[in-house]
């Protein structure tokens, strides 16, 4: 029970980008293509639980024992920074196709601060090792929905008449507000689930 | 002399980060609940963009191309950690209210974007100018934008009541959806003003 | 080759300089932090369960060792004499870990009440452990009464409820009656 309420909490009730405010600039960065919206989505989903499983070991087996936790941003950047390039590396030589289509987006990800914001708050929250897994995927799937959503939506801005100063990215905020707003909603169910 | 001054003040207006240049939207969202949240990340973000730009800025020459970003990355932390602790021991209440998003400056892409774009190829005195000015850019732009949030969204300003008393706040605004609408709007407006 | 030793050197260095300041930094704000941290976190329940002190609590704070494990102590002083000390302890309760401040009176052999710290047990549920209307009901107890809730045999009003957030709470104070001697003698 208590894993289903934190796996819907975290996709749908505290979604990463529209409730959390992490990943806003890949959010609307690659939000106008489809294609670079499902791209981009999967490419996150697999980094954010890689980076959210190595960070975790090393905060709990490095950096605690090692009264180290002060150092945590920085070790967690240039474990994400390093980690990036190394699946970079591999696709490119294992998983030539693979890499073709996730591969211009791997560098965007090292900024993209979903994926250093998801592995810090499974730390903060004090996530066991299976709630960590549990947070980060649903986190990074909570994620590529709320991006290719957005991307459908902006698909059907080229054929509409929009003002000129709201043309881009002023918009694409606009539709995400409103987007956050129907996302708002699913408080209800998360407070339903819990009393039960 | 004048171009020093035209690496100021750029970041002032013509390419005010966040709302020219649109960059770093995860914290001008997040914390801009009240002005002076807004307020306390720009100045956080301001002495990061400053001291990593003159910092890059002085070992261009020195630093390999190959290895550059993670040389960056890693001179950008390390004020990040510096940032993190100050703030820990002196301003706990805003340490506390700004959350994950002070870790978070670390990935702020305008900090990166100014040390690739600017500093990397600039003096050191140039490469100041351009941090100072971008960060004050993006203080003043947390700080109307949670000004604006936090007066029709509570009512107050700064913490201190300024609508008249019959205001019904539109808790709205202190929500995501609010964050998100507002900034749009907000895009909106500079694009007429800069037309 | 000439490449790849530049690369290592600059990197290691600027990693190296970095650290260096990073520790020293740390070295500068280390207290400060400790006492910030105490001060927001256990500050308000300390104070609660030592009302009536005339003392900074946080500055008066005594680092004393039971069993090996270091534990914070908090004195509470009336015209410059201590007449009570506090310290935290916990116990699993729904969500997680319960921090409870337990306050012991050094005239009477009392509890001068209890303080949560942190949890997390479910809002509006146990989190109610935090209510005045809970936590009075150990204040000026005697350190023999049977601090478990009434269905167990006990002596306190569990929430409704809220039964295993209470036990919780429960379990958190005997592990600190436990120790209250042990840590009276390392005070004085």
């Amino acid at each position: 029970m208590d894993i289903l309420i934190l796996i819907i909490s975290a996709i749908l009730v505290k979604n990463i980008v529209l409730a959390e405010y992490l990943g806003n600039c890949p959010f609307l960065g690659t939000s106008k293509k489809m294609d670079t919206a499902i791209g981009m989505g999967m490419a996150v989903i697999f980094v954010l639980i890689l980076a959210s499983i190595i960070t975790w070991v090393v905060q709990i087996y490095a950096l605690v024992p090692l009264d180290l936790v002060y150092l945590q941003t920085i070790v967690f950047i240039l474990v994400i920074a390093t980690l990036v390039q190394l699946v970079e590396l591999f696709l490119k030589k294992t998983v030539p196709p693979l890499y073709q289509s996730l591969g211009i987006f791997l560098p965007l990800i090292t900024t993209n601060c979903a994926v250093l914001g998801v592995a810090i708050l499974n730390i903060r929250r004090g996530h066991s090792f299976i709630e960590m897994l549990i947070f980060s995927a649903s986190s990074a799937i909570g994620f590529a929905i709320a991006l290719i959503l957005l991307a459908g939506l902006r698909e059907r801005f080229e054929i509409s008449d929009i003002p000129r100063p709201l043309q881009g990215t002023a918009i694409g905020l606009v539709t995400a507000g409103l987007m956050a707003l129907a996302f708002f909603g699913f408080q209800g169910v998360d407070n339903a689930l819990k009393a039960l | 002399m004048a171009t020093l001054a035209k690496d100021f003040t750029k970041g002032l207006w013509k390419e005010i980060p966040p709302f020219r240049l649109v960059l770093g939207l995860c914290p001008t969202l997040a914390v801009t609940k009240s002005a002076m949240n807004g307020l306390g990340m720009g100045a956080a973000a301001t002495f990061v963009l400053l001291m990593s730009n003159i910092i890059i800025a002085s070992l261009r020459n020195v630093i390999p191309k190959k290895v550059r970003l993670a040389s960056y990355i890693v001179i950008i932390a390390t004020f990040v950690v510096i940032v993190e602790n100050v703030m820990q021991a002196y301003t706990y209440g805003l340490y506390e209210r700004l959350g994950i998003f002070i870790p978070l400056i670390v990935v702020n892409c305008i900090i990166l974007g100014r040390a690739e774009a600017f500093a990397s190829k600039n003096a050191v005195i140039h490469s100041a100018a351009d941090g100072l000015g971008m960060g004050l850019g993006f203080t003043i732009s947390l700080t109307v934008l949670g000004a604006l949030r936090e007066i029709l969204g509570t009512g107050s300003l700064f913490g201190i009541p300024v609508m008249w008393s019959s205001f019904e706040p539109f808790t709205f605004m202190v929500e995501a959806p609010g964050a998100f609408i507002c900034l749009g709007l907000i895009l909106g407006i500079m694009n007429v003003l800069g037309d | 080759m000439k490449d790849i030793f530049k690369m290592l050197v600059v990197l290691t260095l600027i990693c190296a300089v970095c650290g260096l300041l990073l520790a020293f930094v740390r070295e500068q704000t280390k207290d400060k932090i400790e006492e910030q941290v105490l001060l927001n976190v256990k500050g308000p329940a300390v104070s609660k369960v030592l009302q009536g002190s005339e003392n900074d609590l946080i500055k008066d704070r005594r680092t004393i060792k039971i069993d090996g494990k270091e534990m914070v102590v908090f004195i509470g002083k009336k015209e410059n004499t201590p007449w009570a000390f506090a310290f935290e302890t916990s116990a699993g309760g729904f969500g997680g870990d319960i921090g409870v401040i337990t306050g012991f009176s050094l005239e009477k052999n009392e509890l001068t009440g209890i303080g949560i710290t942190t949890h997390k047990e479910t809002p509006g549920l146990g989190s109610r452990v935090t209510e005045d209307s809970f936590s009075m009901g150990f204040k000026d107890k005697p350190l023999t009464s049977e601090f478990k809730v009434k269905a167990d045999g006990g002596v306190i009003d569990a929430i409704s409820g809220a039964t295993i957030s209470s036990r919780g709470v429960c379990t958190a104070v005997r592990n600190a009656v436990a120790v209250s001697k042990e840590v009276k003698n390392g005070i004085k």
